[in-house]
């Protein structure tokens, strides 16, 4: 925990350096494809989905999938996931922070060491969460790191909404973590 | 085409990716830390680069190099947006998050990575409702033209906003990551 916590970047250092990867993205696939390229991972997400959505006959004209299926768009997304996962595993191996974890720490401290529990929580979690991004078209990356610099009244509500969900969420689970006691 | 948009998207998402996992944005205490509202690196984090992007987003398209294109507002972007917080909560991360925990070595972020696919999946099935309920009628998302001003005479009043709350939330809470 202790050496984690001192390589860290500081947050000023790691949000200017998103902002200028987010403006560059846009620009340079907007100069190279001619269309304006939202920096986003949910279709990514939808991506994986419309490929197996594709399996049943019957989702062939599926507007959802479909439209996953075929935009380019998704199909960088579905790229920029992979580069994701090697991204965390290239930064997290030089900085010594790589651990193979089953579940989390902190979860276990609380809500004992059950995988079974755990994994039932992460899997509706994750239902949820493919859920919402695709009904609120995007998740915090689009609609947060993009749609608020945009100042687009959309993800300006979807965001808020992330926030409202998440913190009734997080107080439920953890109700004596969020007590305020004072510490800070 | 293909090839050019296999290797943009593998090297914004690495770089994306090894920023977010650098800064801690990955880790699972600080993102509960955030929703409970005692941890806010993540939000001055994320601040930091709504206020930077938005200002350099605008300056650009005044250049005329590129055009923000807004998403319009639906109900969709309500509900949708409770459920997804809903789901982070229950995670303690986001889509982004998700796969850089992956490489992390998150052996359980794998398993939600094709939870969350199912989801969008599920979203499909349910989309003739959905549409009806939720995304029939939308306003436009283009928040100048909605109050008829000069652009900048809403983009400074925002990142001063932002700014505000970085300010308040850096002097207010430290970065402690170690609330549980």
């Amino acid at each position: 925990m202790e050496n984690e916590k001192s390589n860290e970047w500081h947050w000023f250092k790691g949000g200017l350096l998103v902002s200028l990867l987010s403006v560059a993205t846009y620009f340079i696939f907007a100069a190279i494809a001619d269309r304006n390229y939202p920096f986003g991972v949910t279709a990514g997400f939808g991506f994986i989905a419309a490929k197996f959505g594709s399996l049943f006959s019957g989702l062939n004209e599926n507007p959802v999938i479909k439209r996953f299926g075929e935009k380019p768009d998704a199909f960088i997304e579905f790229f920029l996931i992979i580069g994701l996962i090697i991204g965390g595993y290239t930064a997290s191996k030089l900085s010594g922070n790589f651990k193979s974890e089953t579940i989390p720490a902190e979860w276990v401290k609380y809500h004992g060491k059950s995988i079974v529990k755990r994994y039932v929580f992460v899997f509706v979690g994750s239902l949820l969460l493919g859920y919402g991004a695709a009904l609120s078209s995007g998740c915090t990356t689009g609609n947060i790191l993009q749609g608020w610099a945009h100042l687009s009244l959309g993800s300006m509500v979807a965001g808020a909404s992330f926030f409202v969900a998440g913190i009734i969420t997080a107080k439920i689970l953890y109700p004596k973590v969020g007590g305020s006691d004072g510490t800070n | 085409m293909a090839l050019i948009n296999i290797v943009f998207g593998l090297v914004v998402g690495f770089i994306f990716g090894f920023i977010l996992s650098k800064t801690g944005i990955t880790k699972y205490n600080r993102v509960m830390g955030m929703l409970l509202l005692k941890d806010f690196k993540i939000l001055k984090f994320m601040l930091t680069a709504v206020t930077f992007s938005m200002i350099l987003f605008y300056l650009l398209g005044d250049f005329g190099l590129l055009k923000v294109v807004s998403k319009n507002l639906d109900w969709g972007k309500l509900v949708g947006g409770l459920i997804f917080g809903t789901g982070m909560g229950l995670l303690g991360y986001c889509p982004g998050t998700m796969a850089a925990r992956i490489g992390e070595g998150k052996k359980e972020a794998i398993f939600a990575l094709f939870g969350m696919s199912l989801g969008i999946l599920i979203y499909a099935l349910s989309i003739k409702y959905v549409k009806t309920a939720f995304l029939s009628s939308e306003i436009s998302g283009d928040i100048f033209s909605l109050f008829g001003l000069n652009k900048w005479l809403i983009i400074i009043p925002a990142a001063l906003i932002f700014v505000g709350i970085i300010y308040f939330v850096n002097k207010k809470f430290s970065d402690n990551e170690k609330i549980f």
